[in-house]
């Protein structure tokens, strides 16, 4: 399917609950945090979908709108893709596990947990993967304060000597 | 350990001491970035760091006379460093290789590299670049040698925490 087809087949089965927008061909399915894991059901099992590959999940930092979850699914057997979105908000940011119907995003999820601060509800093992145990605060948010910046401006700025 | 930490050896027979020392220096690359890449340059056919005495790729640490860190280090890495420098027996010797070990590099202001490691293990020889090229870490391994080759062992076995200043070979 092509990304008008897919985006027809998506509002026919979902309704309102999906916004979709084509950019570069690639259909980007907006959704809301409550309905994230019976439209990622849906992506897994339709049979018109199958999406069966799993290519990467992460958060993006929208300051004011909430954290960004952004899941990029491909199939294999009818060689469409489809990047699914939602944002949750800052504190507190909860959305349901994609793990368990894409065991790839088990570590995905467990990085985007660490460096948004948002739980995955449901995961099997959400512990740090990347970052230390004693780490403390989540790097990838705009407030994280850099201490090294905080000290010093950014030196790139300047033309070197 | 014998004579030589508890008297300073006749200048000939530290000569030749350290002229032993200096040349059979094993080699324990830790290699954490693309500056890894630049140390095995280093170590094959054309720059050929065993014609100096370099031998490379020591079994583990407690073979190791000379630890390359050469690559990012972050603060997750950092307690293996630490435990694999901790392993080698002395006398020992390190090399910070790359802008990266030397200060953090690019990764300056970055919340997971640690800034250096001489915040975490004693470091004899800086080489800064990113990557410099096989001969800066050639010039490192000589101005190492020259160090090794006029040290008195008495020294640095009474007063092992000590260490002269470290070199830093210009860019």
């Amino acid at each position: 399917m092509d990304a008008a087809a897919l985006t027809d087949h998506l509002v026919a089965e979902l309704g309102d609950a999906v916004t979709p927008v084509i950019e570069h061909d690639l259909l980007t399915a907006t959704v809301a945090p409550g309905d994230w894991r019976r439209v990622a059901e849906l992506l897994r099992t339709d049979p018109n979908l199958g999406f069966d590959y799993f290519e990467f999940l992460s958060g993006v930092d929208e300051e004011a709108e909430g954290l960004g979850v952004v899941l990029h699914l491909y199939s294999t057997g009818r060689r469409h893709h489809l990047q699914l979105r939602t944002i949750v908000p800052r504190e507190g940011g909860v959305i349901p596990t994609v793990s368990d119907l894409w065991l790839g995003a088990n570590w995905h999820e467990r990085e985007t947990a660490e460096l948004f601060g948002i739980t995955f509800e449901g995961h099997p093992h959400l512990v740090k993967l990347l970052l230390p145990n004693e780490f403390e605060g989540h790097p990838l948010r705009k407030e994280f304060a850099l201490l090294s910046r905080e000290a010093k401006p950014w030196p790139g700025a300047k033309e070197p000597e | 350990m014998g004579l030589v930490d508890k008297v300073e050896l006749p200048q000939p027979i530290k000569f030749v001491f350290n002229w032993g020392r200096r040349y059979s220096l094993w080699v324990f690359n830790f290699g954490l970035a693309c500056c890894a890449i630049e140390f095995i340059a280093t170590s094959m056919a054309r720059h050929d760091f065993i014609r100096l005495g370099v031998i490379p790729f020591a079994h583990g640490p407690r073979q190791a006379d000379l630890l390359v860190v050469s690559g990012t280090l972050t603060d997750k890495m950092a307690p293996a460093l630490k435990r694999l420098y901790d392993e080698m027996p002395e006398p020992k010797y390190v090399i910070s290789f790359g802008s990266c070990s030397n200060c953090g590099g690019p990764y300056w202001d970055s919340y997971s590299v640690t800034k250096g490691v001489d915040q975490i293990i004693p470091v004899d020889v800086y080489v800064p670049g990113c990557p410099p090229r096989p001969e800066a870490l050639l010039h490192g391994i000589l101005e190492l040698q020259k160090r090794i080759g006029s040290e008195s062992l008495k020294q640095r076995y009474i007063d092992a925490d000590s260490r002269p200043e470290p070199i830093v070979v210009d860019a």
